[in-house]
């Protein structure tokens, strides 16, 4: 039976939600007089979902059938599950009416492995050219390469494409061929490193890549984690990597068992340590290590590491270097160039950190003004984190309260 | 001392050069005449070509482009009570324009911040836009903000939507940017009509609301979260959630 086009967005989009990457950052203003589309280099949100997350692109499934079996995936190949393809065209003309009515930035592309990979890509291409040479669309385009797919045909898909990402999915070999026995990391690198190749033969710059990592379906700490995102990084092999708490949408006997909730806590910790690589300068061996491989869920990483390293604090405000104050808990990028920006006319005071409304909320324990501590809780590992975690409540006296217990002692009434 | 003017950018320039050369000392500076009565001096100010033209040139020759621009910005803020920080702004540049970058001066970060809030409200505006196609092809976006942004609005659809037709329509303040073959700009609308959709908007509007239900995760959902990033107040015309 053919299927309406809402029943298959309804099936491809659905099938795409759990892939998180959705930014549509960090591409130049790229707008040509007469076509239509233009992206944006800060990224902007359309809307969020029920879940909280924003929705940037269109991002769908071209087609949910597939011909893999990976354990952890809700279109593999055995589930008994609704399948649709949308036809190149059909998918080119919704991204445009999408984009016409500022529903979206682009499209983020992705599929299921139908018939073969190299037959999926082509189609993935087929749409892409439908939009750049057809409707002259500048706007954003983020695809999801196949491995293991024709090099040739990765070639034109980075030629017109944004963004190009390949799932690394599990951070250890040994755990995708348990649970997905058709991948090796080495197959789904090998797509990145291609297309990395090529966007530079054209340009100094390469093309944006990303990959995404599934975080507690099996062993690996975070250090492995973070290990890994960091030789991605520095080998600038990606720009960004995602993390996913696991969620299970299949039984498997290899999957771990039921879970009540995703890891969230755990995915959010990561992405704070994620940032603490990309934009505060520190290494992944300064965050977790091989004593405590895994990061404290009580804590901030930033916060956590500050604790280890109490040695550096507390920190002068109006003396420390730039690279130094984005090493105070609590006070993050933007809060370093205030503090910057008001050094060079005056030397601050507490009240002139709260004036700027910096948060202080962590950063008190941390740092020193005029050679002045405000906090007063002692400066010890173990007081600092108690504080953070539950602070002091002011302690308020009830006169009668007070009353009683006094002349419990006084003898008097 | 209170002081009145007209609410026009000319009205508060002729303002900061009566106060800038008479000395005055105003506590507060309204767009009206208070109704009830006040014990403190009220000055009208009556807006003078001559004087605004004068401070105007002042401010272009003395100020950073930055600052420049940044007080054109705040005049778009229009719900906010900007004018005293503003007044003591340009006063102090003409002093010392070093000190409109000391964001230790209260006026400075308050006028700076309140910049910052503008943008954001335009980039929120960005996303959240929504258009409709009219039967001739033209896009229409219904917008109802915080500031005065259909301007940036504009500007910022100029280069997505460069080779199509449309309105950016301000209901409140009615004004509307317009792009079209004739007109490039921002208009006063005095009345107009709801505009006939074209035969397609059902479909995509209906296909829009599919997709964005089917891409939200059951068991992470966060309406709290969702409302945060979202403020109702931003989805009057978000077609997901009429």
């Amino acid at each position: 039976m053919r299927k309406d086009i809402y029943e298959k967005m309804q099936i491809l989009a659905d099938s795409a939600k759990y892939d998180v990457s959705c930014s549509s950052s960090g591409s130049d203003n790229n707008h040509k007089t007469g076509e239509l589309g233009a992206t944006h280099n800060s990224g902007i949100c359309h809307t969020f979902t029920a879940d909280g997350r924003c929705v940037s692109l269109l991002k769908v499934l071209l087609t949910n059938f597939c011909i893999y079996d990976c354990a952890y995936c809700i279109n593999k190949k055995s589930n008994n599950i609704k399948r649709a393809a949308f036809s190149p065209r059909e998918l080119a003309d919704i991204t445009i009416n999408f984009y016409k009515r500022n529903y979206i930035e682009g499209l983020f592309l992705s599929s299921g492995i139908i018939q073969s990979e190299d037959n999926t890509m082509n189609m993935i291409l087929r749409t892409l050219k439908i939009l750049r040479h057809e409707y002259r669309f500048n706007g954003y385009i983020h695809v999801k390469l196949i491995p293991g797919s024709d090099e040739k045909l990765i070639e034109q898909v980075v030629a017109l494409a944004n963004r190009v990402s390949s799932n690394i999915e599990l951070p250890s070999d040994n755990s995708l061929k348990l649970l997905a026995p058709n991948k090796t990391k080495q197959k789904v690198l090998q797509p990145l490193k291609h297309a990395r190749e090529k966007s530079l033969e054209k340009d100094t710059k390469p093309i944006g890549m990303s990959t995404q990592l599934i975080v507690g379906a099996t062993p690996e700490s975070d250090k492995d984690i973070l290990k890994l995102s960091s030789v991605l990084y520095d080998k600038a092999l990606l720009k960004r990597v995602y993390y996913s708490a696991y969620i299970p949408v299949n039984d498997d006997k290899n999957l771990p068992a039921i879970i009540n909730k995703p890891p969230l806590l755990r995915e959010h910790r990561l992405y704070q340590a994620d940032w603490l690589l990309r934009f505060y300068d520190f290494s992944y061996d300064e965050i977790v290590s091989d004593e405590f491989p895994n990061l404290d869920e009580e804590v901030d990483p930033k916060t956590s590491w500050a604790l280890l390293n109490l040695q550096y604090f507390p920190m002068e405000i109006n003396k420390a270097s730039k690279d130094e104050l984005l090493r105070i808990p609590g006070i993050g990028v933007r809060g370093v160039f205030k503090i910057l920006k008001a050094r060079r006319f005056k030397s601050l005071d507490f009240d002139d950190l709260k004036k700027l409304k910096i948060s202080l909320k962590r950063a008190k324990y941390f740092i020193t003004c005029k050679g002045k501590y405000h906090s007063k809780t002692p400066f010890y590992k173990e007081d600092i984190k108690q504080a953070i975690i539950a602070p002091p409540k002011k302690k308020i006296i009830q006169p009668s309260l007070f009353d009683i217990n006094y002349s419990h002692i006084t003898g008097e009434l | 001392m209170i002081l009145v003017y007209d609410k026009t950018f000319e009205g508060f320039l002729t303002l900061v050069y009566d106060v800038y050369y008479e000395k005055l000392q105003p506590k507060k500076i309204l767009t009206k005449f208070p109704n009830t009565l006040l014990l403190e001096d009220i000055l009208e100010i009556k807006t003078d070509e001559e004087k605004s033209l004068k401070v105007l040139e002042a401010m272009k020759k003395k100020f950073p482009k930055k600052c420049f621009e940044l007080i054109l910005n705040i005049f778009m803020c229009d719900t906010k009570e900007f004018e005293l920080n503003l007044l003591r702004y340009i006063i102090l540049g003409f002093r010392d324009s070093n000190e409109l970058f000391n964001i230790n001066q209260k006026e400075v970060f308050f006028l700076q911040n309140l910049e910052k809030e503008l943008f954001r409200h335009v980039h929120k505006m960005t996303g959240f836009a929504r258009f409709e196609e009219l039967k001739d092809g033209t896009l229409y976006a219904k917008i109802e903000t915080k500031f005065n942004i259909v301007y940036f609005l504009g500007k910022h659809f100029f280069k997505r939507l460069n080779n199509q037709n449309y309105i950016i329509h301000d209901i409140n303040r009615k004004l509307a940017f317009i792009k079209n073959s004739d007109f490039l700009g921002v208009q006063s609308i005095a009345s107009f009509e709801e505009p006939k959709l074209s035969q397609n908007e059902q479909k995509f509007k209906k296909l829009w609301t599919t997709f964005f239900e089917a891409v939200a995760i059951q068991t992470r959902e966060n309406k709290k979260c969702q409302q945060n990033f979202v403020p109702l107040l931003y989805r009057i015309y978000m077609t997901e959630f009429l």
